[in-house]
């Protein structure tokens, strides 16, 4: 008898053991997000947000003549470009369309609770989210060229990176994803140190930043 | 053989956990227990094997011997021009601010010593940085080395001639392990642990590749430079660099992220 439980024993801690090394193989933190979740909401806006952004890289690389310039803007064109591809991955994982429905920042919602109604999400929005240049913004930029299109360049980005940094705190604190919450948080950490680099390109260019307050999420 | 027949005989004619009426909790207890006991033994042999970077496992460097790992003590996306010097904390350098301008580290063996600032924005891109000493390496750890460069994404290396006291040095972003064989099994291990781990590396996504970056040939202003840094280089933290805090949408929103929350 007792030879029997030690071999039972033997075997039970065997099938754990493996079940455990199994379970902790897979158990990276994935929870699949439904739509209209933060982690949705944020892939889905935060694509369109970069989208914008890859294009006025690609236009300041091919317009300025500042090997300096074309540097920084081929890293961060190439960078969120691949971030763009990093969130359309889940995306699909998710088993949710890339472009979201309805408006934009829905998802942060005031508190960290999703309610579903637009009143509790006061950064909310059908148009640009914040930060975005404008179409017409977007024409002056392709015309301009050299150190014309290096100065406006600087500027809408400086001011594209302030918009979105609501979003990416708020997905750093709130996304049920620990892969989703640390992509948002070294995001931000990244790109905050970006608008200092790019306020110091500027000023070496004799010019400054758009004057621009980044919308501030309500604490609730 | 006889005996043996006996005692099998004997065993089933007393089934002991049957005879006893009810739920017998005590053998409940002690399966799961022992189930439970193998799960977490499970869990903790994997968690000490594994050098892969994980949601739960985010820095399997921490448990090679001797690692330097001190990732959030650097400034990451601060950038001096191609004449500042930087006065890192550590050499070879494993973060801070660095020229705008990377190293190409898309498998790229560099012959010639390289200049620190260009190298150590290849790891913020999440790149390996193998350096050693060529007058003290062993025979045969260069090639070695070279075969685990040569060929491989974000994998660089260069001589360094000021390595003292072992002569190989791996970086990666906030990371060192110094080594005096190119075989210590923690060198593969640190590239496992390291290499484009995003918990570790700042700018999730970027490249290496950097199609204007002299990969032979190397100018002199892109070399190594011996000679002692002087009273303006820049500090680790940036310091002017950095100064201008008051445009970081970090430091002024992120109170009310937090009240959010």
């Amino acid at each position: 008898m007792v030879a029997l439980a030690a071999l039972a024993a033997v075997v039970l801690l065997a099938i754990g053991g493996t079940a455990g090394y199994l379970l902790s193989s897979n158990r990276s933190g994935q929870v699949v997000p439904a739509s209209g979740s933060v982690d949705a909401g944020f892939a889905q806006d935060m694509i369109v947000h970069h989208r914008q952004g890859v294009l006025m890289a690609h236009l300041a690389e091919i317009h300025s003549d500042d090997p300096e310039m074309q540097r920084y803007a081929y890293d961060m064109a190439h960078t969120q470009t691949a971030q763009v591809g990093q969130m359309e991955g889940w995306l699909v994982l998710w088993g949710l369309p890339e472009i979201g429905v309805g408006a934009h920042m829905a998802w942060m919602t005031v508190g960290g609770h999703q309610h579903g109604g637009s009143a509790d999400a006061p950064l909310a929005t059908t148009g640009l989210m914040p930060g975005m240049a404008t179409d017409k913004e977007l024409s002056r930029l392709e015309s301009l060229r050299g150190k014309d299109s290096d100065v406006y360049f600087l500027q809408l980005m400086i001011r594209h990176h302030e918009g979105g940094t609501p979003m990416m705190q708020y997905a750093g604190a709130h996304s049920a994803n620990q892969v989703v919450r640390n992509f948002a948080a070294q995001m931000l950490t990244t790109q905050s140190t970006e608008v200092t680099d790019m306020t110091n390109m500027l000023a070496a260019r004799g010019a400054k930043p758009l004057d621009y307050t980044a919308p501030i999420l309500p604490g609730g | 053989m006889a005996s043996g027949k006996k005692a099998k005989k004997g065993r089933s004619g007393k089934p002991v956990l049957t005879r006893k009426r009810g739920v017998p909790w005590l053998a409940i207890g002690a399966v799961a227990a022992v189930l439970a006991l193998g799960v977490t033994i499970g869990v903790v042999v994997l968690s000490t094997t594994s050098y892969s970077p994980s949601a739960s496992n985010q820095d399997p460097s921490l448990q090679i011997d001797g690692i330097y790992a001190k990732p959030k003590l650097y400034q990451s996306a601060l950038h001096v021009q191609s004449t500042q010097r930087v006065d890192y904390d550590r050499y070879p350098p494993v973060g801070g601010p660095h020229d705008g301008y990377w190293a190409a580290c898309n498998g790229v063996v560099y012959l010639v010593a390289m200049r620190d600032e260009n190298m150590v924005h290849t790891l913020e891109h999440g790149a390996i940085w193998i350096a050693y000493n060529p007058d003290t390496i062993a025979p045969g750890d260069l090639d070695i080395l070279t075969g685990l460069v040569q060929g491989q994404q974000f994998m660089v290396m260069s001589p360094y001639p000021t390595l003292a006291t072992h002569p190989i040095s791996l970086q990666a972003w906030g990371h060192q392990l110094q080594v005096d064989s190119a075989s210590d099994e923690r060198v593969q291990q640190f590239i496992t642990a390291l290499r484009r781990n995003p918990y570790v590396y700042p700018e999730i996504g970027a490249t290496c590749d950097q199609p204007t970056f002299p990969t032979t040939d190397i100018p002199a202003e892109l070399r190594f430079d011996p000679s002692p840094r002087g009273a303006d280089t820049i500090p680790l933290d940036g310091g002017d660099l950095a100064a201008d805090s008051s445009e970081m949408p970090a430091a002024s929103t992120s109170g009310s992220a937090a009240a959010g929350g």
